[in-house]
């Protein structure tokens, strides 16, 4: 388990982590979601002990470690752009922390061999960094971490550097690995696609500060407040509150619209708009509205529903959110 | 741009013509000079004790200076890279001195410095010479070949970047043992070629050296001062052309073996 109390960090006039705590709990995957300048990096490189706190105490399996060097924090990092040691092997890179704490040679050797196993490296020992894929780095990154059997694995944005495809593929082997290796688990991102199907537990950093932490669904559904609900999906604007646009009901009939309606507690209403735009996404289609009040916004339906409602640009629907639908009251203070 | 045949030969005969006269002949000319009598004079003008003692001299003023240039050029260049502190700044500018100061200058502000009657001029009175001494030349030609180490790892120190110092500490390495098991290994090629450079120019140095040296022949006579003494002082004309050679040889053996480095890292 990993705690952070009331950590401060400031560089020059920009605050990086205002008065943040935060408990991961042992065992889990925890994901640091956030844009970039909210502090998420700054957390993360703080509980690793390469960045110092100004204020604030960072305790890692019980163990007050606020005033220890990464040295002895017992903590594997992965970062970003690898950090590969170019002029090693692969096999020396992997055995570097064992290296430096002595370990005999067999016992190296064997544990070197059972992680390039793990992270599918196996053969690729006697090569060099320069001759492997992004991919193939990141999880030689990875072994190397884990080689040291840390405490806790804290991963900077570890397939920020990776296109698309590779990057989907890492995530969901991350995910395997982690429900083998069991290590505390603590990912920095700013992707809330990653976020939400890499981690079982996402702590929302804004400005320094956490927003809300939770379940993955929990934060979906049921978001505290419309920072959180706009950073984890699409959102529109449905009357003065925030709808998910897939959870918009668009209907022609208007009783139909408020009979539905009015079974839907704190419901945002019924809102009439004219169709702007239909696009086909595929499997589903999104459609594009203005409001009376010349609010646009975008609602997602299903293909099928589509056809039933054979929408046209320049004809009138009513909207309506579906039943527990996330709906958030737009922050009158934030309003635009 | 269509160039035609004649102005192509013409530009080609300029710098041609240009580099044989200003290089190519002078050491023509020495060369031919110094062999024009048979290789067993040149042997015997560069086997005299004065100029085994000269080479012997220039060897162990690089032998001395490359190994302090190394320490203190890795360690100013990881302090101008890594570290944020006061005078960081001036340091940046300081570095870059010895390039812009005539080698004399330097020369005569060690005189006022270590020389009877300057700032530190006492420790004469000790018995330990340093102007007209060993240690005035050493600290002369460290003075001139300062930047080369600093302003070769540099770059290659700023191109690795810190990911990997970092990765390795939180491998459980020492500050020192991530010097020597990551850093060290990653500006290794860097290091080469400044070391290259710092005994290329510590040999070749004169101005400085010239003025804190006493220049007896066979005790503080370095190659160049030799060549100097042989040509200006003996009217030797021989043995400064043959001992000019010499000083060429080993110039040119590091600047062979700093091509071929140059290649190998190139090749990397």
């Amino acid at each position: 388990m990993i705690t952070v109390s009331n950590a401060r960090k400031q560089y020059g006039t920009f605050t990086a982590l205002d008065d943040v705590s935060v408990e991961i709990p042992r065992g889990s995957l925890t994901a640091l979601l956030g844009p970039s300048g909210s502090g998420k990096s700054t957390l993360l490189r703080s509980i690793a002990g390469l960045e110092g706190l100004d204020s604030g105490v960072v305790t890692i399996a019980g163990r007050d470690v606020t005033k220890e060097p990464p040295q002895r924090r017992g903590i594997g990092f992965v970062f970003q752009h690898y950090a590969a040691f170019k002029h090693m092997t692969v096999r020396d890179n992997v055995a570097f922390g064992l290296s430096i704490r002595k370990r005999p040679k067999a016992e190296i050797a064997r544990k070197v061999d059972d992680l390039l196993e793990i992270v599918g490296l196996e053969g690729f020992q006697h090569r060099y960094p320069a001759q492997l894929s992004g991919g193939q780095r990141q999880r030689m990154a990875l072994a190397r971490a884990l080689a040291v059997d840390p405490e806790v694995l804290l991963l900077d944005e570890p397939f920020g550097a990776l296109d698309a495809k590779v990057r989907a593929d890492l995530r969901t082997w991350l995910r395997r690995l982690h429900d083998e290796v069991h290590v505390t688990t603590v990912l920095v991102t700013h992707d809330q696609e990653e976020a939400l199907d890499v981690s079982d537990r996402i702590a929302v950093l804004n400005r320094g500060r956490i927003e809300q932490v939770g379940d993955p669904v929990t934060l979906y559904d049921r978001p505290a407040n419309d920072f959180v609900m706009g950073f984890l999906g699409s959102v529109a604007t449905l009357g003065d509150q925030l709808v998910r646009p897939h959870d918009i009901v668009l209907t022609r009939d208007r009783a139909v619209a408020l009979a539905e309606d009015a079974k839907v507690p704190g419901s945002p209403g019924v809102i009439e708009a004219v169709v702007e735009r239909v696009v086909r996404l595929g499997f589903e289609v999104r459609v594009e509205l203005r409001a009376d009040s010349g609010e646009r916004f975008a609602a997602q339906i299903t293909r099928r529903d589509a056809f039933d409602l054979e929408l046209h640009t320049g004809e009138t629907v009513f909207a309506r959110a579906a039943h527990r639908s996330s709906v958030i009251e737009i922050d009158p203070a934030l309003a635009i | 741009m269509n160039t035609s045949a004649t102005t192509r030969i013409g530009l080609r005969t300029i710098a041609l013509g240009y580099l044989l006269v200003l290089i190519g002949l002078p050491i023509g000319v020495i060369l031919y000079r110094t062999f024009e009598p048979g290789l067993a004079t040149f042997y015997a003008s560069i086997s005299t004790p004065a100029a085994i003692s000269a080479l012997n001299l220039s060897l162990l003023i690089v032998g001395i200076v490359v190994p302090i240039n190394v320490v203190f050029g890795v360690f100013t260049a990881i302090a101008l890279v890594r570290w944020r502190f006061p005078g960081r700044g001036v340091l940046q500018a300081v570095v870059d001195l010895p390039f812009a100061v005539s080698p004399v200058v330097v020369g005569v502000a060690l005189i006022m410095l270590w020389g009877a009657g300057g700032w530190f001029g006492a420790i004469e009175g000790t018995g330990f010479r340093v102007i007209f001494g060993l240690p005035g030349m050493v600290i002369a030609t460290i003075f001139v070949t300062l930047p080369f180490v600093v302003r070769e790892v540099e770059p290659v120190l700023h191109e690795i970047g810190e990911d990997q110092e970092q990765a390795a500490s939180t491998l459980g390495a020492s500050r020192w043992q991530t010097f020597w098991r990551i850093t060290l290994p990653a500006i290794r090629w860097g290091l080469t070629y400044g070391v290259v450079l710092t005994v290329a120019r510590a040999l070749g140095e004169f101005g400085a050296v010239i003025m804190v040296s006493s220049g007896f022949p066979g005790v503080s006579q370095t190659l160049t001062l030799l060549v100097h003494a042989r040509y200006i002082d003996d009217h030797n004309t021989y043995g400064a052309y043959a001992a000019a050679t010499l000083l060429m040889g080993i110039a040119l053996l590091v600047l062979l073996l700093m091509t071929v480095l140059d290649r190998k890292r190139s090749d990397r």
